[in-house]
C-alpha cells in the first residue's frame, strides 16, 4: 500500500491554505468596505469557482495553464517548465478552486467588525498597519480559523479539478482522491478503502474544530 | 424578471423525465464513441428502435454494472471486463466487436511523417499523455510498445497519465501534453483531423469485447443490436475509423 498520494494531499492542502490568505485577504476587504461600481460583478467572479462544476473549471484552468494559454506560456518562458501536470500547476488550480470558501468566512467576519473600534483607533491616532494587526486581525481570527480550515479540508477532498489539470503522476500530481478512483477502477478496493479510511478521521476533526470555533464566535 | 424565473422553475420541474426513455440502453467504452455514434442512427432506422448509449471508461462502466447500473450491454474496451462479468454469472458469453491500434497524436505539425519513438524521445517533447497503464487497455498497449522497443524507462519521466483514452486525447489536443497514445479512432474527429499521427505498429491490438447483461431491461433489442454489429454497413464503419 503506497501512501504517497495520501502525503500528496496533505502537502496541497497545507500550501493552499498558507497561501491563500494571500490572495482572499484583498479580495475579501474589497467585497466588505469597497463602495465602487462593479463589486457585485467582482462578487460574482469571486464565488463562481464554487458553483462551476469542478471539471468545467479544470478544463478551462488547463487551457489557461497549457503551454499554449497566457498564463502557461508566460510561465514557461519564465521557468522553463510546464505549468499543467506540476506541482505548482495543481496548487495554483487548488486557490482558484478554493478562492471563495476563503473570501467568504473573511469578509463575514470582517463586515461583522464594529465600526466604532476602527473610529477610535484612528482618533487615538493608530496608524493604518497598526490599526490591521492590532484591532483588525485579532478581531477576524475566528473567520480567518474557519477560513483555512475550510480551505484545508477542501483541498483535502478536491478531485475534478486535479484530475484535469494534473495528469496523475505519482509523487507529483497524483492526490489521494485521484488514487483512490483509480484504485476502485482497477478493482484494488481494499487500497482504495484503506486510502479513504485514512481520510474519513481527518475530515471529521476538521468539522470539529470548524464547530468549536464557530461556538466560541457566537 | 421574477416571474420569469419562476416560470422557468416550474417548466423545469414539469418536464416529463420519461421523455428520455430508450428501448436499448448502451453502456461504451469512450474510444469507441465516434463509430458507435454513427451506428446508432443506422440502427435506429433498420430497426425502429430508440438507442440511448453512455460513454465512460470501461472501468467506470463496469463499476456500475455491478451496482446494478440498468443497461442493456456493455462494449468495453478490452476482453477483461466482459469476461469478468460472465465469469461472475452478470452477463452472456462475451464476443469481441473490434480490434483497436494505439497512435501517437500530436497538434504540432513539426512532428508529421516522424516515427512514433522518434518523436516520443525527442527532447522538444516535454510531456507525452498516455492512458492509464493499469485501467485503461490502451494505456496497457501504449506501454507494451515502449516496453517492447526498450524506451519504456527513458520516457516514463515524460509521461502524464489520463484516466481514459479519451483524456489522453484531450491532454494532447489541448497542446498540455507536446504528444499522446491515443486510440486510432481519435484521429477521426474534427479536432484530430488537425494534428498528426503515426501508427504506433509495436503496440499489441486492442481486443474489445462486448456483453449483453442477464439484467437487460430490454433483452430483445440487444439481440438485435447484436445481430447488427455484424452487418456490413458497422464493418465498414469499422474500418473507416481505423478499427480491425
Amino acid at each position: 500500500m503506497d501512501w504517497t498520494p495520501l502525503i500528496l494531499s496533505a502537502k496541497l492542502a497545507l500550501w493552499t491554505m498558507l497561501l491563500i490568505p494571500v490572495l482572499a485577504s484583498p479580495m475579501a476587504s474589497l467585497l466588505a468596505f469597497g463602495r465602487f461600481k462593479g463589486k457585485s460583478l467582482l462578487d460574482a467572479v469571486v464565488t463562481l469557482p464554487m458553483v462551476m462544476p469542478p471539471t468545467v473549471l479544470g478544463f478551462a484552468l488547463l487551457v489557461v495553464m497549457g503551454p499554449r494559454g497566457y498564463l502557461g506560456g508566460l510561465w514557461e518562458d519564465v521557468t522553463g517548465d510546464r505549468l499543467v501536470f506540476s506541482f505548482s500547476g495543481i496548487l495554483i488550480a487548488s486557490m482558484v478552486f478554493n478562492l471563495p470558501f476563503a473570501v467568504q468566512p473573511l469578509r463575514a467576519s470582517l463586515e461583522k467588525l464594529d465600526p466604532r473600534l476602527l473610529e477610535s483607533a484612528a482618533v487615538l491616532g493608530l496608524s493604518p498597519l497598526a490599526t490591521f494587526f492590532r484591532i483588525v486581525l485579532p478581531n477576524c481570527l475566528g473567520g480567518l480559523a474557519a477560513a483555512s480550515i475550510l480551505v484545508f479540508a477542501h483541498s483535502l477532498g478536491e478531485f475534478g479539478v486535479i484530475l484535469m489539470v494534473g495528469g496523475s503522476i505519482p509523487g507529483q500530481t497524483q492526490v489521494a482522491s485521484v488514487a483512490i478512483f483509480e484504485a476502485v477502477e482497477a478493482l484494488r478496493f481494499d487500497d482504495a478503502f484503506r486510502m479513504s479510511a485514512a481520510l474519513i478521521p481527518v475530515c471529521f476533526a476538521v468539522l470539529l474544530i470548524i464547530n468549536k470555533i464557530n461556538a466560541r464566535r457566537t | 424578471m421574477k416571474r420569469i424565473c419562476s416560470l422557468m422553475l416550474v417548466l423545469c420541474l414539469l418536464i416529463p423525465s420519461g421523455a428520455f426513455a430508450a428501448d436499448l440502453f448502451i453502456a461504451q467504452a469512450a474510444n469507441f464513441t465516434p463509430v458507435l455514434k454513427e451506428i446508432i442512427p443506422l440502427f435506429e432506422k433498420a430497426s425502429g428502435l430508440k438507442v440511448e448509449a453512455t460513454y465512460a471508461s470501461t472501468g467506470k462502466l463496469y463499476g456500475q454494472i455491478v451496482n446494478d447500473a440498468p443497461y442493456d450491454m456493455l462494449m468495453a474496451a478490452d476482453e477483461k471486463r466482459p469476461n469478468k462479468l460472465y465469469a461472475d454469472g452478470l452477463a452472456e458469453k462475451p464476443f469481441v466487436y473490434a480490434k483497436g491500434q494505439v497512435v501517437l497524436w500530436s497538434n504540432d505539425k513539426n512532428f508529421c511523417g516522424d516515427d512514433w519513438k522518434a518523436t516520443v524521445v525527442n527532447p522538444a517533447v516535454k510531456r507525452v499523455s498516455i492512458a492509464n497503464t493499469e485501467t485503461a487497455p490502451y494505456g496497457t498497449s501504449s506501454m507494451k510498445a515502449m516496453q517492447a522497443v526498450g524506451i519504456w524507462d527513458k520516457v516514463q519521466p515524460k509521461l502524464v497519465f489520463g484516466q481514459s483514452i479519451s483524456q489522453a486525447f484531450q491532454f494532447a489536443s489541448t497542446g498540455s501534453a507536446d504528444a499522446g497514445f491515443c486510440a486510432y479512432s481519435s484521429v477521426f474527429t474534427e479536432v484530430g483531423k488537425k494534428g498528426c499521427f503515426a501508427v504506433v505498429d509495436e503496440a499489441p491490438p486492442v481486443i474489445q469485447a462486448a456483453c449483453v447483461l442477464k439484467s437487460a431491461p430490454h433483452p430483445e433489442a440487444a439481440a438485435k443490436f447484436v445481430k447488427f454489429l455484424s452487418t456490413p454497413e458497422v464493418q465498414a464503419l469499422k474500418i473507416k475509423y481505423g478499427y480491425k
